[in-house]
């Protein structure tokens, strides 16, 4: 109940602010500066509003999601969920950026790629934490067993000596990773959606200057969306490396080299904290956008 | 850098949208503005920067493909055919003296003397 309450709380807060914007910053007058690209106030604070109110609902939602969810299978999908409503409101900003009107319209010959766009240290960050964690749960669903209830694929389970079980719960097994597979697909098929909605709505105009706005905008786009996969991707692969190097690390019977695969889930884990605050300023300040190529002809 | 090729589409034109984003590819393919290979604009990229429906521009290039300018391939895009005919060196000559016989004609419509016509060129070129 207490997480509905959040959630309808975010979405209204963020629903209020999407609005606003748009009344407000619709018809906003002049240029504001983004990566030293002078853009149309309209469509720079439009596009930030609908981010921002993104950023707010999957606050609220990741919130509401943490405390839903039977045995923490909530704060595992918290960050998903965070980043499908971050996507969906960078979508909805880029979908309200409209062409120059008029009888005369004109654009340029030329083929606009989604790696054109993307920051390319993140975005490779970003691909290697999605593998590790593909591979991560691949290995503990394979590895996991039933509980004491026979709720499969949630505890960890080792066989000490003829006869002598040990057991060690919650472990990431097909109980986490099935939902969490399917959400962070879910997400990364968004992010890629999203992508294309960036690449693909209309320029502001033709000349030099307006690409160079244009292309800025595009790219704090970008960058806001692979953030967002970073966070949908870093968060769960922080709970899997600590709860699996946690099992690792308890179960008193295990082999030597147990220790040295827990020890290194909690560096991977220090790594995916580290993305995860790359990421959160990313989306913060999504403005300070890497350099890329100009689109191809 | 070169710099990219414009297509400009006049909606109060009398002549249909599909037909003058037709006319100009084809010029830039036939001027080697575009060189074969070159892939074109997306369909729905084009068709949304240009305000216009997917179907307009995809007529364009179907035009385009069955006077054997541009190939499309499924996957790949639509490319400028390697056999695309281009201009000879009279062709362009004479297309280049027609496009300035229309703009001298318009800006004398306009009421423009001749020093006013050559600096509106120079003023073009310079931009």
């Amino acid at each position: 109940m207490e997480g509905v309450l959040v959630l309808v709380t975010g979405a209204c807060l963020a629903t209020v602010v999407a609005v606003a914007a748009w009344l407000v910053h619709a018809r906003s007058p002049g240029t504001v500066t983004v990566r030293g690209a002078a853009v149309p106030a309209a469509a720079a604070r439009r596009t930030a509003s609908f981010r921002l109110a993104g950023v707010i609902a999957g606050l609220a939602a990741g919130a509401a999601a943490a405390g839903q969810g039977a045995l923490g299978r909530g704060p595992l999908l918290a960050g998903p969920v965070f980043g499908l409503c971050v996507l969906a409101g960078v979508a909805a900003g880029e979908i309200s950026v409209r062409p120059a009107a008029g009888p005369t319209r004109t654009a340029a010959v030329e083929v606009r790629r989604v790696r054109d766009y993307l920051p390319r240290g993140l975005a490779a960050a970003v691909t290697a934490a999605a593998a590790v964690l593909a591979a991560l749960i691949a290995v503990t669903t394979v590895t996991a067993g039933p509980d004491d209830l026979g709720r499969a694929g949630r505890v960890l389970l080792l066989s000490c000596q003829a006869g002598l079980q040990q057991t060690y719960g919650p472990w990431p097994g097909s109980f986490y990773s099935v939902p969490l597979a399917a959400v962070v697909a879910a997400g990364l098929i968004a992010g890629g959606g999203a992508l294309r909605v960036v690449i693909r709505r209309a320029r502001t105009g033709a000349d030099a200057a307006a690409v160079a706005a244009d292309d800025a905008l595009r790219r704090r786009a970008a960058r806001t969306i692979t953030g967002a996969c970073g966070i949908l991707v870093a968060l769960p692969l922080a709970g899997v490396c600590l709860v699996s190097a946690g099992a690792l690390l308890s179960i008193s019977c295990h082999p030597a080299w147990w220790t040295y695969a827990g020890w290194a889930l909690l560096a991977l884990l220090i790594s995916a904290v580290a993305l995860m605050g790359w990421c959160a300023a990313v989306l913060l300040a999504p403005a300070r956008a890497a350099t890329a190529a100009p689109p191809a002809r | 850098m070169t710099a990219r090729p414009l297509l400009t589409v006049d909606t109060g034109n009398p002549t249909p949208p599909y037909e003058q984003l037709r006319r100009q590819l084809a010029e830039l393919i036939q001027s080697a503005a575009l060189a074969p290979g070159d892939r074109l604009p997306p369909l729905r990229q084009l068709a949304a920067d240009l305000g216009l429906a997917v179907g307009t521009v995809a007529r364009a290039y179907r035009e385009l493909e069955s006077a054997g300018l541009v190939s499309s391939r499924r996957g790949g895009g639509t490319r400028v055919s390697a056999t695309a005919p281009s201009l000879s060196d009279s062709e362009r000559q004479q297309l280049l003296r027609s496009h300035a016989r229309t703009f001298v004609q318009q800006a004398t419509l306009l009421g423009a003397d001749e020093q006013q016509i050559l600096d509106t060129i120079a003023q073009a070129l310079a931009t």
